[in-house]
């Protein structure tokens, strides 16, 4: 009797929580079919699933401190209870006990892995308009490289409304190349070659940060990311590519002029 | 150090009333353990200060204090074994095996990860010796397994025998890696040549160095072994150390030899 | 008292003392640096030191000596050896002497660590010793990698040890389902440190090997791979957080059954789905310590879930907690009151561990101060009350003594203020983007008010944890005589006399059928 109880119990849950597994995983898909331009901005969906993480969680810690709040006031040791009078578990309510919140955890658990994944899969698919830019980080600073060969050291400057994606190794230590701003971080190593991208919307100026120990002046491993409004971009862009070709000057100088823009190729995947 | 003894009880009936009752002691794990601090030192001087006369000072207090250590707790403990020793041991090759895994797991996941293999710089190993060394070991195993038979029969004379057999078909294992390694090095193929010399030399390096070991084991049980006065749950010990040490050689073949 | 049965001992208890003594000293000395660099963060730019090396050798040295020499050996050292030969009614675990090469095994191991303050060119790898830095550094890396493989040599011999004593010693008629919590969590534990801390030898001995003889694991130029070391280094520091989590969670249940004087709620869900669970789950979620650090994408998803999934043992060892509490007979002891805060804490830091597991949003705060507030509210809170009340609850027969009630009660009510407001801001200036490992945070302002706050409460704090560790000094020189049994439990520690004579009983124990450790009866 009890244990059928149990069973639908646990199979409703099982089918709820993979039903909302399946939901959420679903939206991705039907986002990316209906719209290919539109961008998945990882920053927005961190905000919004932190938000509600967090929320989830206080949720059940307050619940659980409650009821433990609760326990602990009316068991206090006083005339009358000397001693702990706590009922005989049955065998089966033992099982329930243990069964019921087991389903009930996994359901949180697989909900929440859901939605984290989905955003995890924003964070990792690169959009097909974006900038790429290379990164080389060393013992103390980032080094970027842009696709026509312009070099900056400590300052990434990038057009607004494009994003960017930077590929980055290092020539030393792990390095992390952390902005705040834009929620997004990955170590850099020597040997391989890893990337992060980030959707600048609005012109301004972000904090770069390091964030894996690398080494004395770890904490002192700062730069920025200066987004221009794109005419300004181009502006400093042509000035860098004039800079360029006159230090190269013997060397062919006509080919990167059409490189600086975004480079469109439509890979989708690293 | 699977082989301790349960402590003697001295004056057994500890009563309450007995404040003052003998406290059991023994001064050679204290011994063992500053010896192997010196050992730390040791390296640090050696090879991070370069200072090779301090580190040889510290080597020198370090290496007796430890012998000593392990000569005093053998004739301490020998034969009041509790036959606990045997279960002990097998925790303790679990231990030993998660090291050999880890080195394994750090080799294939280089491995996997390149696109050569073997990197540049490798020499052509040679096919016939690790054959050989493979027989010698199995064939040793086999040895202290019909050793501990005729053990168990109360044979000790054919004990004996085939456990001097064992400790030498040991000892020749270990001199063929040893001629092989040197082999190997004059052909300019050392530890730091590329990934692969590393792999080699530190997995082979690391089941030699537990093939030195085994053969420790069976040497501190020697002298009772010539007395007579043969621990049994000792050398069933010790035989399932050297075998987990010879199952192993198998995985470093395979692995490093022959793939 | 003669000082050389006390040091070449190789009596359970003694060599238990031994490693209480020594794990609260190593907790005193990496407190200190705790401090220092509390100090030198409570203003912008240099404050206590203006050389950025001298901070991380602080930190270094805390990080390392907190877990390794601090929580590890108190949990798996000093409890262990105390109480599980007298819960299972031994007169001894099964290697005395293996036992005494373990305690001073710990000690050389804590000697080489704080040697960093004498050495030349100290170690200054952090806690976690990532190449390539580890081997490109001027530090000693030597020291790190001795005192990691000397200390976790000392778990292992000791992890054969008590499972061994457990599995062969236990009194007559003691079953499985009558050890206490604590001996299932802590042969757990010990079963984490055989498989793992073997591993964690051979990452840090292949650092040493690359630094100093010439090997290429980790060098990519020559075919190595630097992420190797990371995953053979959480493969075991994962674990290991379970190793610290099993004992303490097993120490807070026998304080609570023993102060609630009340049957623990549902044994064997306790037992088999939390201890069990933890065990099964723990070796398959390393992989959330590297979320971004540059593996093959599809590497996380399965980690992710297993991490996630972790909640539903630990979550069973609260409900088991919890339900303790019920209809008890709850007094508000000192050591009760540690394991409480615990029982309160241990949410906020379990709790904020399920973002991390999510590798969407451990990219926006890894390695920033959410994580460093996330383990100091499992560890150093959670983890550090669970050791003191532990403490506090065997104190009478450990020593025979018995502690001051309001001067404990004070030391826990300043700490638990302290904690609070340290770990609680740490989180929230980690959200906000501050990056842990800083000496200094001269590009983030911003901050530096909250980092005061953090100073304040890291000083409260240490108040409260020096006045515990005074109270147990007193009291062990001249504190009230203890009753043998002064809590009333029928838990078989408590039925010798206090302190323990050697071997324990005068008969060793054998229990009846009805017994059970947590069988409490008016008395
Ligand atoms: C005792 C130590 C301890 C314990 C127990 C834990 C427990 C957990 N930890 Fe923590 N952790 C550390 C010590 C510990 N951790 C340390 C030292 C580090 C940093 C190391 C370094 O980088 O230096 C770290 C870092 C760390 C990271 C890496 C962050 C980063 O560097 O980017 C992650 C990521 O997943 C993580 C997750 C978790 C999770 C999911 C748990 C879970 O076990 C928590 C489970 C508990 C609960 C969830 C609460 C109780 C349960 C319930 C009330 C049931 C209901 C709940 C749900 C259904 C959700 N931890
Ligand atoms: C169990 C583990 C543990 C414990 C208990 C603590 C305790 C504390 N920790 Fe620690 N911490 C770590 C483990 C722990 N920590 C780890 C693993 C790291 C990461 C390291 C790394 O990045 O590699 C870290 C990092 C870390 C940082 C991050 C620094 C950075 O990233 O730049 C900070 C910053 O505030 C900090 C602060 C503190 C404070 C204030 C305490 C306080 O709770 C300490 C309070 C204790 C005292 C003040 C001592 C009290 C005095 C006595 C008991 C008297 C002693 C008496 C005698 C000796 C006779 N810790
Ligand atoms: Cu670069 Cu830290
Ligand atoms: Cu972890």
């Amino acid at each position: 009797m009890l244990k059928k109880k149990f069973t639908a119990i646990a199979l409703g849950l099982t089918l709820s929580a993979s039903s909302l597994l399946a939901s959420a995983s679903a939206e991705p898909a039907s986002a990316g079919a209906a719209a290919a331009a539109k961008i998945n901005d990882p920053a927005k969906g961190w905000d919004t699933l932190w938000y509600h993480v967090i929320r989830d969680i206080s949720i059940i810690g307050v619940l659980f401190a409650l009821v433990t709040a609760w326990f602990i006031w009316q068991s206090r040791r006083r005339p009358g209870n000397e001693v702990g009078a706590s009922p005989k578990l049955s065998a089966a309510s033992a099982v329930g006990w243990t069964v019921i919140p087991i389903f009930v955890f996994l359901s949180i658990d697989l909900y929440t892995a859901a939605n984290g994944w989905v955003l995890w899969n924003h964070y990792r698919d690169v959009p097909a308009q974006r900038m790429e830019v290379k990164l080389e980080s060393g013992m103390y600073s980032w080094d970027y490289t842009y696709a026509n060969g312009v070099r900056t050291q400590n300052e990434l400057i990038v057009p607004a409304g494009t994003p960017v994606v930077l590929r980055m190794t290092s020539r030393d230590t792990l390095h992390s190349h952390y902005i705040p701003d834009f929620r997004v971080k990955e170590d850099s190593m020597p040997g391989r070659v890893t990337y992060l991208w980030f959707n600048p919307e609005k012109p301004g100026e972000h904090i770069v940060t390091c964030a894996e120990y690398c080494g004395v002046m770890h904490g002192y491993m700062a730069g920025r990311v200066i987004v221009k409004a794109p005419e300004e971009y181009a502006a400093w862009m042509q000035q860098e590519e004039t800079k360029l070709a006159a230090a190269n000057a013997p060397a062919v100088a006509e080919a990167p002029a059409e490189v600086a823009k975004p480079a469109a190729k439509a890979t989708k995947k690293i | 150090m699977a082989h301790d003894a349960h402590h003697d009880h001295h004056g057994d009936a500890h009563g309450y009333d007995h404040g003052h009752a003998h406290w059991d002691t023994s001064i050679w794990p204290f011994v063992i353990s500053f010896g192997i601090l010196f050992l730390a030192v040791a390296f640090s001087y050696q090879f991070v200060y370069h200072n090779g006369f301090a580190a040889i000072l510290c080597l020198g207090l370090a290496v007796p204090m430890i012998i000593a250590g392990i000569a005093g707790w053998t004739s301490e403990a020998m034969g009041k074994g509790e036959g606990l020793s045997y279960g002990a041991m097998g925790w303790f090759i679990l231990a030993e095996a998660m090291i050999f895994v880890s080195f394994f797991v750090g080799y294939w996941y280089t491995r996997l990860h390149t696109e050569v293999w073997p990197p540049a710089g490798t020499i052509e190993l040679p096919r016939l010796m690790p054959m050989v060394m493979t027989a010698v070991l199995v064939g040793s195993s086999l040895t202290i397994h019909y050793a501990e038979h005729l053990l168990h029969l109360g044979n000790k004379g054919g004990f004996r025998l085939w456990y001097l057999v064992t400790i030498v078909m040991g000892a020749v294992f270990l001199g063929m890696s040893i001629y092989e390694w040197s082999h190997l090095m004059h052909q300019g193929f050392t530890i730091s040549t590329n990934s692969f010399s590393t792999v080699f030399f530190s997995i082979t390096g690391l089941h030699g160095s537990h093939v030195v070991v085994g053969l420790a084991i069976f040497l501190a049980g020697l002298p009772s072994v010539i007395r007579g006065d043969i621990d049994e749950g000792f050398m069933r010990t010790a035989g399932l150390y050297w075998h987990f040490v010879d199952v192993i050689w198998f995985f470093v073949v395979s692995q490093v030899y022959y793939w | 008292m003669n000082l050389k049965e006390w040091i070449f001992t190789t009596d359970h208890k003694r060599v238990g003392v031994l490693y209480l003594i020594g794990s609260i000293a190593a907790f005193g000395i990496a407190g200190i640096m705790a401090l220092l660099m509390r100090a030198e963060l409570s203003t912008l730019g240099p404050t206590i030191t203006s050389n950025p090396a001298t901070y991380n050798v602080w930190l270094y040295t805390h990080g390392a000596v907190m877990i390794l020499g601090f929580q590890i050996p108190a949990l798996t050292g000093f409890f262990a050896n105390y109480c599980i030969p007298l819960m299972i009614g031994a007169k001894d675990v099964a290697f005395p002497r293996v036992n005494a090469l373990s305690v001073w095994l710990f000690y050389v191991g804590v000697i080489l660590a704080c040697l960093t303050f004498f050495l030349p060119d100290p170690p200054d790898v952090m806690w976690t010793g990532y190449p390539p830095y580890s081997i490109m550094t001027t530090g000693n890396t030597a020291m790190y990698s001795f005192t990691v493989l000397i200390l976790g040599f000392a778990s292992i011999i000791g992890g054969v040890n008590f499972l061994t004593t457990v599995a062969y010693m236990r009194a007559p008629g003691l079953t499985l389902n009558k050890l206490n919590i604590f001996v299932w969590c802590t042969l757990a534990a010990f079963v984490l440190q055989l498989i793992f801390v073997p591993v964690l030898g051979t990452a840090v001995t292949l650092i040493s090997m690359d630094k100093y003889l010439g090997t290429h694991f980790f060098d990519p130029a020559a075919g190595g791979d630097v992420l190797t070391y990371q995953n053979l280094f959480w493969f075991y520091s994962h674990p290991a957080v379970y190793v610290i989590f099993l004992p303490f969670i097993g120490v807070v249940y026998e304080i609570i059954t023993a102060h609630s004087k009340n049957m623990v709620f549902n044994y064997k869900m306790v037992v088999y789905g939390g201890v069990g669970g933890i065990v099964a789950l723990s070796g398959v979620v390393w992989v959330h310590h590297l979320y971004v650090s540059g593996m093959a994408d599809w590497l996380r998803i399965g980690q992710m879930i297993t991490t996630l999934m972790i909640s539903i043992p630990v979550g069973l060892m609260m409900i088991g907690l919890i339900g303790t509490l019920y209809k008890g007979s709850i007094a508000f002891t000192t050591p009760m009151l540690y394991a409480l805060g615990v029982v309160f804490l241990f949410l906020i830091g379990g709790l904020t561990g399920v973002p991390l597991a999510l590798p969407s949003l451990t990219i926006g705060v890894s390695d920033t101060y959410y994580v460093v507030g996330h383990f100091h509210y499992v560890m150093a809170v959670a983890g550090t009350f669970a050791i003191f009340g532990g403490v506090y609850h065997w104190f009478p027969k450990v020593t025979g003594k018995m502690y001051n009630e309001f001067w404990g009660k004070l030391g826990f009510w300043l700490t638990f203020i302290g904690v609070n407001i340290t770990f609680w801001i740490m989180m929230d200036v980690g959200v906000k983007g501050m990056p842990r490992r800083y000496y200094d945070y001269a590009h983030f302002p911003q901050f530096e008010s909250a980092h005061q706050w953090m100073t304040v409460g890291a000083a409260i704090l240490g108040v409260g944890f020096a006045l515990a560790v005074l109270n147990w000094i007193m009291g062990a020189i001249n504190g009230k005589k203890a009753l043998d049994n002064p809590w009333g439990s029928p838990s078989l520690e408590w039925s010798t006399v206090s302190p323990p004579p050697h071997g324990n009983w005068p008969t060793p124990p054998s229990v009846s059928e009805d017994w059970h450790p947590y069988g409490f009866k008016k008395d």
